[in-house]
């Protein structure tokens, strides 16, 4: 009798009618929480909610129309000219011209740019240089090169980030972010995000578990403790390089003392101890996922060949530096006893204080999932400034290993850029950099 | 001189058995020989008939390894870190070291000098293969590309079964799509595309500006109907209407102009009897926003809910209007008031009627509500309130952006956005088990 009642309930609320999912809803406010200050840093979230590229990164890595709607190149890729959105306005509400453009990707590139020169002409931005440029779409699509406005009209320079993007920076702390209605991509689907910025991971942990976070970070390395805790994380491929810089200057300019670092570090011990076995060991710049030849990389270690080659060689105490977070000086911490037992001695420094680096520990973004533009880019990013030209699984090959035997670079491990959500956020996805687009994001309980 | 192999059996067998009771079976062995010899002849026709998908990498990583080694002798070893099934290694292994020797490279023991180390690695685009080519201490490293291996597209069926058949695909975004006799008109986010499908394939025929003055919505939709003389079509997108007309001598003319006209809920020979006396119903939509706003036209004594989606659908008492609100709960408008249907739960917020002549003759057909990545269709019967699946879910490998009756009813118009990025535009059909 009682299981018969049972059963009865069961199929009654099986039967009652169930809410089901949706297309996604407009308003609320999305809030998100994060360990350093969102909106300095170019890799800072405010950025690209605030600011758009010429170009934008789809899905598949591949560029894709942004404030630019079409490009094309001449010249076997020495001249690109890019052709303007009409009708779209900077947070002020003045036009974008591409006298604006210009300006904005002249402050974005000082020194060492892809381009020889940059030209504003009608509704249109040529680009020239003196060597091709096969990967400019794409390089346009990263953070660096947002375009955003140069002079407010008093001649004065605007504070930072007065760009086109589907959010507009409101005043006050938290950092407010309210959505811009006449955005060209579509207006977003929350109405504000709200960023609290340098908070601990833990408070950020506290906070989505009380309900007043939906967006927090999750570090590479608490991965497995996330998923411990049962949060809902999303996470990206391995996008970010953690690799040792290594100067070709001073005493390390000796290429057999180069050559005994890269034999020394221990990648292993760093993805076990350090990163909890959630990151890719590596010794190529680009992962196995975009290549498919990154085994022809050794990443064991090699003491004794370390040892043969420096060859019984003093070296005076080699500085090593990295950024001041627990994770990264625990990490330069591991290294520097790798290369003691090599027979260096390395004083592990912050990077942001450091006067002199002999060796670097750096955290590279993997901007695109396109091995060409994705290897020019990490390139850039220590210094290189030299176009990718090969397109061919071989040719980047060669490339990759001319680079990687100078040992001026050791890669060391990808690791992928992870967030965890609250149950109201939905369609979360990342760029392929591994950056949240929050304006794709909707509120379950939106109405 | 050497004895055959049948001669040599013959020999061996002959002390022991009686001549006469051995002349059988001394045909017998050659019987078996010619047999084996004739399936083997047959065996390697049919290879030469059907080439190997692995032929063609393996001449052209044996040709660039041929080219560093020269000829002589080298060991190879390959290795799999690919998704090919190591069922296949075999036959390419076998493909290699033909391929190798045909260029004077022979393969020979572990002892040799030289090594051929093969991987057969992939990355997320395509299959690579990789030779590191090993002469004493100088390795070298050559590579060819394969195009990645499709998975199949899984089938299911239970009351009835339905198909689905991709007939255009595109990188460009894509809102609606309607057939036409030759090709397909295509509503994109700020354009109207028509293409045609020739011998050679698709040729775009015409591609005409919309003129939007706002920008659309993030998640744009649009309508494209055939025109009431089925010469042309209507399409409508936020804040836009165009009309587009076909004649022989002058081809299509379009012409789009700012509208905040109702959109048609469902082309009238959707239905089961047009002239039942059911009215079309319009419906106003929120071009600000991904919804309608809940007005309709003509007026149905009733206020309706916001919703995404509604369908006119055959009821035992006439024409009733399915509903789906964006609160995610289905409704019925049959008389009033609104009745709330059960089973939707694994409804998402596109549906859609299609006349299978199956069961009850037409069903409902819903895109799926778990993950928008990997949505499906299902076919639904609606006897009374509550939605009875009557078919297995269709996979949809991607996002069902949107979902439409074509003209006739009998199929559907599926919009997918894939995780490749690609808009394909399919055709949704089914059949009675």
């Amino acid at each position: 009798m009682l299981r018969q009642a049972a059963i009865s309930c069961l199929i009654a609320v099986l039967a009652l009618p169930a809410v089901a999912r949706t297309r996604p809803h407009y308003g609320g406010t999305l809030r998100v929480e994060v360990e350093g200050d969102g909106s300095k840093s170019s890799n800072g979230l405010i950025w690209r909610l605030e600011m758009d590229g010429l170009t934008q990164f789809g899905v598949d890595g591949t560029p894709r129309p942004a404030l630019a709607i079409r490009w094309a190149s001449e010249n076997n890729d020495h001249r690109w000219q890019f052709w303007l959105r009409p009708a779209v306005q900077f947070r002020n509400g003045w036009p974008l011209t591409s006298a604006a453009v210009v300006a904005s990707l002249t402050q974005s590139c000082p020194t060492n740019c892809p381009w020889t020169a940059l030209h504003a002409v009608g509704a249109s931005v040529v680009i020239t240089s003196d060597s091709p440029m096969p990967n400019l779409p794409s390089l346009l699509a990263e953070n660096q090169f947002l375009i955003h406005l140069m002079d407010a009209g008093d001649g004065k320079e605007p504070p930072c980030c007065v760009g086109t993007g589907p959010f507009q920076l409101a005043q006050g702390l938290p950092l407010n972010l309210v959505a811009n209605e006449n955005y060209w991509g579509g207006r977003p689907f929350v109405d504000k995000v709200e960023i609290l910025t340098n908070k601990s991971v833990r408070d950020q942990w506290l906070d989505l578990s009380v309900g007043r976070a939906d967006l927090v970070e999750v570090p590479a390395e608490q991965l497995r403790q996330a998923q411990q805790q049962h949060l809902t994380v999303v996470a990206s491929p391995p996008v970010t390089l953690l690799a040792l810089a290594v100067s070709d200057s001073s005493v390390l300019s000796n290429p057999n003392l180069r050559t005994a670092i890269a034999l020394a570090v221990d990648r292993n011990a760093l993805s076990n101890v350090i990163f909890q076995k959630q990151g890719e060991v590596t010794a190529s710049m680009l992962p196995g996922a975009l290549t498919g030849y990154s085994f022809l990389f050794p990443t064991d270690r090699d003491l004794n060949k370390a040892h043969e080659v420096r060859g019984g060689l003093n070296t005076p105490p080699l500085t090593l530096a990295a950024d001041n977070n627990p994770t990264m000086q625990l990490a330069a911490q591991r290294l520097a006893l790798n290369l003691h037992e090599a027979g260096f001695t390395v004083q592990v420094t912050n990077a942001a204080t450091a006067q002199h680096k002999d060796l670097a520990l750096l955290q590279l973004t993997l901007a695109s999932s396109q091995p060409q533009p994705a290897l020019e880019s990490i390139l850039r990013s220590v210094g290189v400034a030299t176009p990718v030209i090969e397109n061919t699984p071989a040719g980047i090959y060669k490339m990759e290993r001319e680079f990687l035997d100078t040992h001026t670079l050791i890669p060391l491990l990808y690791l992928p850029r992870a967030y965890a959500i609250s149950g109201r956020v939905r369609d979360l996805r990342l760029s392929p950099d591994g950056t949240p687009l929050l304006a794709d994001v909707s509120l379950q309980d939106a109405q | 001189m050497r004895a055959s192999a049948a001669q040599q059996v013959r020999d061996i067998i002959r002390p022991n058995e009686p001549s006469r009771e051995i002349r059988i079976p001394m045909k017998l062995p050659c019987l078996i020989a010619m047999v084996i010899c004739s399936l083997t002849a047959l065996s390697a026709q049919v290879q030469n008939t059907a080439p190997s998908p692995w032929q063609q990498p393996a001449a052209a990583l044996a040709e660039q390894v041929a080219d560093l080694l020269g000829p002589g002798q080298a060991h190879l070893t390959i290795r799999n870190l690919s998704t090919i099934s190591i069922d296949q290694i075999p036959s390419i292994r076998r493909l290699l070291t033909q391929e190798l020797k045909t260029h004077g490279v022979i393969n020979s023991g572990a002892e040799s000098a030289n090594v051929i180390r093969v991987t057969l690695s992939e990355n997320a685009h395509e299959r690579l293969w990789v030779a590191e080519v090993v002469e004493g201490v100088q390795t070298r490293v050559v590579m060819v590309r394969l195009d990645p291996g499709r998975a199949q597209q899984p089938q299911s069926a239970s009351g009835l079964t339905m198909l689905r058949q991709t007939i255009f695909a595109t990188s460009d975004q894509v809102l609606a799509a309607l057939e036409t006799s030759n090709g397909v008109v295509l509503v994109e986010p700020e354009e109207i595309v028509i293409f045609v499908q020739t011998p050679d394939g698709w040729h775009e025929q015409k591609r005409v500006g919309m003129g939007q003055t706002r920008a659309l919505t993030r998640d744009p939709r649009s309508v494209v109907y055939p025109s009431t003389d089925a010469t042309g079509f209507e399409a409508f997108t936020p804040g836009t209407a165009c009309a587009g007309a076909y004649q022989s001598e002058k081809g299509w003319t379009i012409h789009c102009h700012e509208s905040d006209d109702p959109w048609p809920l469902a082309w009238p020979i959707a239905l089961p009897d047009p002239n039942n006396g059911a009215a079309s119903i319009k419906a106003f939509y929120n071009a600000a926003r991904n919804y309608f706003t809940g007005v309709v036209t003509p007026n149905v004594n009733l206020d309706l809910p916001p919703f995404y989606t509604a369908v006119q659908f055959p009821r035992p008492n006439g024409i009733g209007l399915l509903i789906g609100g964006i609160d995610g709960k289905v409704q019925i408008l049959e008389t009033a008031p609104l009745k709330t249907i059960a089973g939707t739960r694994d409804w998402g917020s596109d549906f859609a009627v299609l006349q299978t002549g199956c069961g009850s003759g037409t069903q409902i057909v819903a895109s799926g509500s778990g993950e928008a990545s990997s949505d499906s269709l299902r076919a639904y019967d609606l006897p009374a309130q509550e939605a009875i699946p009557a078919s297995a879910p269709l996979a949809m490998d991607g996002t069902v952006a949107a979902l439409a009756s074509s003209p006739d009813g009998k199929s559907l118009i599926a919009i997918v956005h894939t995780a490749a990025n690609q808009y394909e535009v399919d055709r949704v059909t089914a059949s009675c088990n």
